[in-house]
């Protein structure tokens, strides 16, 4: 199992709960933020574009914890900003845990080996690290030569510390998939409980605009890197979700599924589009047009989306909602190694993007040479 | 935020396209607003700018009708049918904990007149700084976060 069974069992009654509730719309995951500053600077990311007043603010304790129990929620991540940088993040994690509140620190894990002290092990705590790749590709990701080598340190030393540890990476337009399975084993070797990959998304706010992969390419690139797996990869999805990036199942968004709780207030309507902001999750919940959002809607901003924050969730309740959800996800956890042949010819035929070190996040792939030499100026 | 030309554009491609056969995805480009004083002539031009300023990354300066002004971060706004009942909260730039509601037919002047702080963060410039620091044999290139005092 890629997480453990109290866990399990314990998302598992949780949105059985629910349904016996009559609840059309629960959230599974609260996406807290309690701060926007951080210490990298990656190309890729909106989210500490802001003035320095609003960069220095921080969601208090107190906050925190109103707004998971205002949410409900068995799971909470922690995004932001970079976590560790919050003065009272211990305090904010030791009140989570006990609330029995599973969390996933999301870190850069910069400080992590810095700061592992203040933490105490605990099955409701994971530090959920963003490597994206192999080290160059990670390093040209978050645009800082050596952040591999600190991140992948702090991973050791919280594996060996006895944390929990896990993963999270995103990937864009020009991502090799073979780079991305040695990356997976690298993951492996350094004894993460298990790992979790995204595609990146076109959302407004980030910076980078031009480097995102459809949804076609998304799930080329997911069949290959998916398909065929190795006994060892320990993944942290739902393996429908999974089959959804892979173009094995259709699912529609749950946008509603993992809900934003930062400095402003609750996001409207999901965790990448900013669409305003609620003073209570009710609110949230009541003024939304749901229907607006997901690839479903129409909506232009979700056209590409194939998103953790909206389909993870899609690919839980897909499970709960049948026997043959039960039985289908069961099987991808216990049983299927999603052999596929057309996916290894596409993993053999891949050709890498030629641009050095711009592997992970490149220049379109439709680029020429004179191209790249124009953009980087030479 | 998009412009009106390039959604239009994006939905014109959605209506010819599946979204499950797209290969890359279409991103969208920056409007230069930094500096910028709408004229707010029009209950429209209103709407438009106060919309501009909810999307914008830098601090803007609202100026009331009754003269006072607020600067600060424009995070949220709530349209209505009418500018009475359409608002903007804003976090003034001295009180962090603060929301300010500012109804749109209470605002006299707008200004985007803070930095706009996601300007010149393209991928682009990172991949133009970091071949230019390569080819000059630099080594641990990176980019800074901003100091924030």
């Amino acid at each position: 199992m890629a997480v453990p069974v109290s866990q399990a069992w314990t998302v598992a009654t949780y949105v059985l709960k629910q349904k016996m509730m009559g609840r059309k719309k629960y959230p599974l995951v609260l996406m807290l933020e309690p701060l926007f500053r951080c210490n990298l600077a990656c190309a890729g990311c909106g989210k500490i574009q802001y003035p320095a007043h609003i960069l220095k603010a921080e969601l208090s304790p107190e906050e925190c914890f109103k707004a998971v129990e205002e949410c409900g929620t068995p799971m909470v991540a922690i995004p932001g900003g970079e976590p560790l940088l919050h003065p009272q993040m211990p305090e904010i994690v030791a009140g989570l845990v006990a609330r029995k509140k599973y969390v996933y620190m999301c870190t850069n894990a910069l400080l992590l080996k810095e700061k592992l002290h203040l933490f105490k092990p605990s099955k409701y705590l994971s530090f959920s690290v963003h490597v994206d790749g192999q080290r160059e590709h990670h390093d040209f990701s978050v645009c800082r030569e050596g952040g591999y080598d600190i991140a992948m340190e702090g991973v050791r030393v919280a594996v060996e510390a006895g944390f929990r540890v896990t993963t999270n990476t995103t990937l864009f337009d020009g991502a090799d998939p073979n780079s991305v399975r040695a990356h997976f084993d690298e993951l492996m070797v350094a004894g993460v409980e298990s790992m979790m990959v995204s595609p990146g998304y076109t959302y407004d706010k980030a910076p980078d605009q031009k480097h995102f992969l459809g949804r076609a390419r998304s799930k080329k690139l997911f069949r290959s890197i998916l398909s065929n797996r190795k006994k060892t990869w320990r993944f942290n999805a739902s393996p429908i979700f999974m089959e959804f990036l892979m173009g094995k199942k259709d699912l529609t968004c749950t946008p509603w599924g993992m809900p934003t709780f930062s400095i402003f207030g609750w996001q409207k309507p999901c965790y990448l589009l900013q669409d305003g902001y609620a003073d209570s999750f009710k609110e949230l919940m009541e003024t939304v047009e749901w229907s607006n959002y997901g690839t479903e809607s129409g909506n232009p901003q979700c056209a590409n989306c194939m998103v953790h924050s909206g389909y993870e969730a899609s690919g839980v309740n897909y499970t709960f909602s049948s026997l043959k959800g039960l039985l289908q996800t069961a099987k991808g956890i216990f049983f299927s190694k999603y052999e596929d042949e057309g996916a290894m010819k596409l993993l053999n035929e891949w050709k890498p993007a030629s641009y050095g070190p711009l592997v992970q996040i490149g220049a379109p792939v439709t680029n020429s040479a004179s191209e790249l030499q124009e953009v980087s100026g030479d | 935020m998009a412009t009106e030309t390039q959604e239009s554009a994006k939905l014109a491609q959605l209506a010819h396209e599946n979204p499950d056969e797209i290969e890359v995805a279409a991103g969208r480009e920056r409007e230069q607003l930094e500096g910028w004083i709408p004229a707010l002539a029009s209950d429209a031009e209103i709407r438009e700018a106060l919309e501009k300023a909810f999307d914008y990354r830098g601090d803007i300066t609202i100026t009331q009708k009754d003269g006072s002004q607020v600067v600060g971060y424009l995070f949220d706004r709530q349209r209505g049918a009418s500018l009475e009942d359409s608002f903007v909260r804003v976090i003034p730039s001295n009180d962090a904990k603060a929301k300010v509601s500012i109804a749109y037919s209470e605002i006299a002047a707008l200004a985007f007149s803070g930095r706009d702080t996601a300007a010149g963060k393209t991928f682009e410039a990172w991949v133009k700084k970091y071949w230019e620091k390569k080819a000059a044999g630099e080594q641990n290139i990176q980019i800074e976060p901003e100091k924030l005092d």
